[in-house]
């Protein structure tokens, strides 16, 4: 493997120079071997996903056959889904609790997000710094308190109360990105405004928020993907079935119809299909948002 | 515009008092703008982690009165056998991961950035698994782990490997790894596309004049990639760290930590001590607690030996 890593890159160089038959064997073979190892990487990554969509079109006797391509494609499973396991129901109520999520903490951290790179108020960096330190406290610290405070809150099973956990867990790190986003913008754009007599609601409204819009769609991406796929808190603060998310319920089904895999696969497919569309909407920012996110971090 | 600017500024000049207010006036809006974001931290971050360190001093199982203990549910963890095979298991599941999670995704970056065709295809497909909820992973991988029906016993046996099969999950031998396996498919394409945006950022020319001098591809990967790709490596690393000893609903919803705790980590062990619905084991949320502070610390201590280790540049947090 060692030996094509950087071939590609400096192949111009290489081979206008000398033109040995031998070298451009020898090239020709790292590429090939370059090409299988990615193949085979690919499929390492999608081969999982495929079986699932084409275990969730099969029949519910064909389940065991080991046939890796349905005999007849049927739509029954997904029926059973909605009919029997309820899934529109939970999926509703992921769509609510990540929805008003996103909405408010993409909000609320663009504001804070704002206040904290471009304007000037005594104590800032004192309670910046302090907001960041949590971005280490892990879940596992506060779930024991957050469910005490839930409880006395009388928002234990209620969507609201995930809303508002999910909203004060993920807004520090989306605060951390869109200041770090507003501080890449040009300060004099807000003095410009300034002058015009823009008030301060004004600058950040009708100038900072247009630009923002790289930023913004950044940490939509994190909130909803995190959200999304939350399980912890959701798994333990929300029990009465109607008011269920997807990912406890996906459990819960697990055991329920642990034989059921057409169901099953068709349950997981379904829920994976709004993170799938939105990543195929914003694909670019997905990668580039996931990864700066990450290297900021 | 221009016109607009000039009795501005000289209507500031003059009235020395009227600048001062106006920078009050930034100033409330800036505490205005903050006031959600630090509310909402006040009272489900901050509050309930000043909560957790006194719960960790009580014994309490949330329905009787909490009774202040001091360290001793710290102390109590030294003697639990659970805990220990929990912490080692953790550590294991976090070194092993950190070690392909961070090597793997680094090769492969390196060959995807040398110019294939379908390259971008190849990213897209691998950052699939990335979006997807480990839950919704592992419950998938869960049942390509099947004993019986499981896709990988029938790819085995259909390989000639039939005496290989496995209920991988249920075998306190096997769980560990096949969960590691998972966390690695659904994590690659993260630290790959992480590499690869390090290493466009790598110049061209730097290879180009080591060609020159005479460097091999080997020589190229050692000089020029890995020192120039530190500080993606050590957030990478970091990373993994921090996520390894987090560790938490892949583990669960694929074993339960089990069987007979195989693979019980700190954060299923955790869950298992504050929220148990098992007959006979009541909940102890000052002891869980204090599990909390282990993984707290172990971050922690995770991230500072690697700042150490690979010394710290600060300039890419």
């Amino acid at each position: 493997m060692s030996t094509n890593f950087t071939e590609g890159r400096i192949s111009k160089f290489d081979s206008s120079g000398k033109n040995n038959q031998l070298m451009r064997m020898r090239f020709k073979i790292t590429r090939m071997a370059g090409y299988m190892i990615l193949i085979l990487l690919t499929i390492f990554s999608i081969f999982p996903l495929l079986w699932m969509v084409l275990m969730s079109l099969k029949d519910r006797d064909e389940t065991y056959s080991g046939n890796f391509f349905p005999s007849h494609v049927t739509l029954s499973a997904y029926q059973f889904v909605f009919s029997t396991m309820n899934i529109g129901t939970y999926m509703k109520n992921s769509l609510v609790v990540t929805i008003a999520t996103v909405l408010i903490s993409v909000f609320l951290a663009t504001l804070s997000g704002y206040a904290f790179a471009r304007l000037e108020f005594s104590g800032k960096q004192l309670i910046f710094l302090i907001l960041l330190t949590t971005l280490m406290v892990p879940g596992a610290v506060l779930i024991i308190p957050l469910f005490l405070l839930l409880r006395d809150m009388k928002l234990l099973e209620s969507l609201f109360g995930l809303i508002l956990v999910y909203v004060g867990g993920g807004l520090p790190f989306s605060m951390f990105l869109m200041r770090s986003f507003f501080q890449s913008l040009p300060a004099e754009l807000g003095d410009a405004g300034r002058i015009d007599g823009a008030s301060e609601l004004g600058i950040f409204w009708y100038i900072m928020l247009p630009l923002a819009r790289p930023g913004i769609a950044t940490i939509t991406i994190f909130q909803f993907m995190g959200t999304w796929n939350e399980f912890i808190f959701t798994n333990t603060f929300v029990h009465v079935d109607a008011n269920r998310t997807l990912m406890p319920a996906l459990f819960s089904l697990m055991g329920q119809y642990s034989t059921n895999w057409p169901a099953l696969t068709a349950a997981l497919t379904i829920s994976i299909i709004p993170i799938v569309a939105l990543y195929i909407t914003m694909q670019n920012q997905f990668q580039s948002g996931l990864t700066a996110g990450a290297l900021k971090y | 515009m221009k016109s607009s600017v000039i009795p501005d500024l000289s209507a500031r000049k003059q009235r020395q008092p009227f600048h001062m207010t106006e920078r009050r006036r930034r100033a409330l809006y800036g505490y205005l703008f903050i006031l959600p974001t630090v509310l909402f931290f006040l009272v489900f971050v901050a509050y309930p982690f000043f909560q957790a360190i006194g719960i960790s001093l009580t014994t309490w199982h949330g329905f009787d009165k909490q009774i202040f203990v001091g360290l001793k549910n710290f102390k109590s963890l030294f003697s639990d056998p659970l805990f220990w095979l929990s912490l080692k298991n953790t550590l294991i599941f976090t070194l092993i991961t950190t070690g392909l999670q961070t090597i793997l995704p680094l090769l492969i970056a390196v060959l995807l950035i040398a110019r294939w065709r379908g390259e971008v295809v190849v990213r897209t497909i691998m950052f699939l698994p990335v979006i997807i909820s480990m839950v919704v992973v592992g419950l998938l991988w869960h049942m390509i782990y099947d004993g019986n029906f499981g896709v990988l016993n029938n790819a085995l046996t259909f390989l000639g490997l039939g005496s290989l099969t496995h209920a991988w999950l249920a075998d306190p031998h096997t769980v560990m790894g096949s969960i590691i396996i998972v966390s690695l498919w659904a994590s690659l394409g993260f630290y790959v596309v992480i590499f690869f945006a390090g290493l466009q950022g790598i110049p061209v020319e730097l290879y180009e004049v080591a060609s020159i001098d005479g460097a091999n591809t080997w020589q190229k990967l050692t000089h020029i990639t890995v020192p120039l790709l530190w500080p993606v490596t050590t957030v990478v690393m970091i990373l993994n760290i921090i996520g390894g000893i987090k560790v938490f609903d892949v583990i669960y919803v694929m074993s339960s930590g089990g069987p007979d705790h195989a693979s019980e980590v700190l954060g299923t062990y955790l869950y298992a001590t504050a929220f148990s619905n098992q007959a006979g084991d009541i909940a102890s949320l000052g002891y869980a607690a204090a599990i909390g502070f282990v993984i707290l610390i172990l971050c922690v201590i995770g991230t500072v030996i690697q700042l150490q280790i690979t010394g710290g540049r600060a300039d890419v947090y």
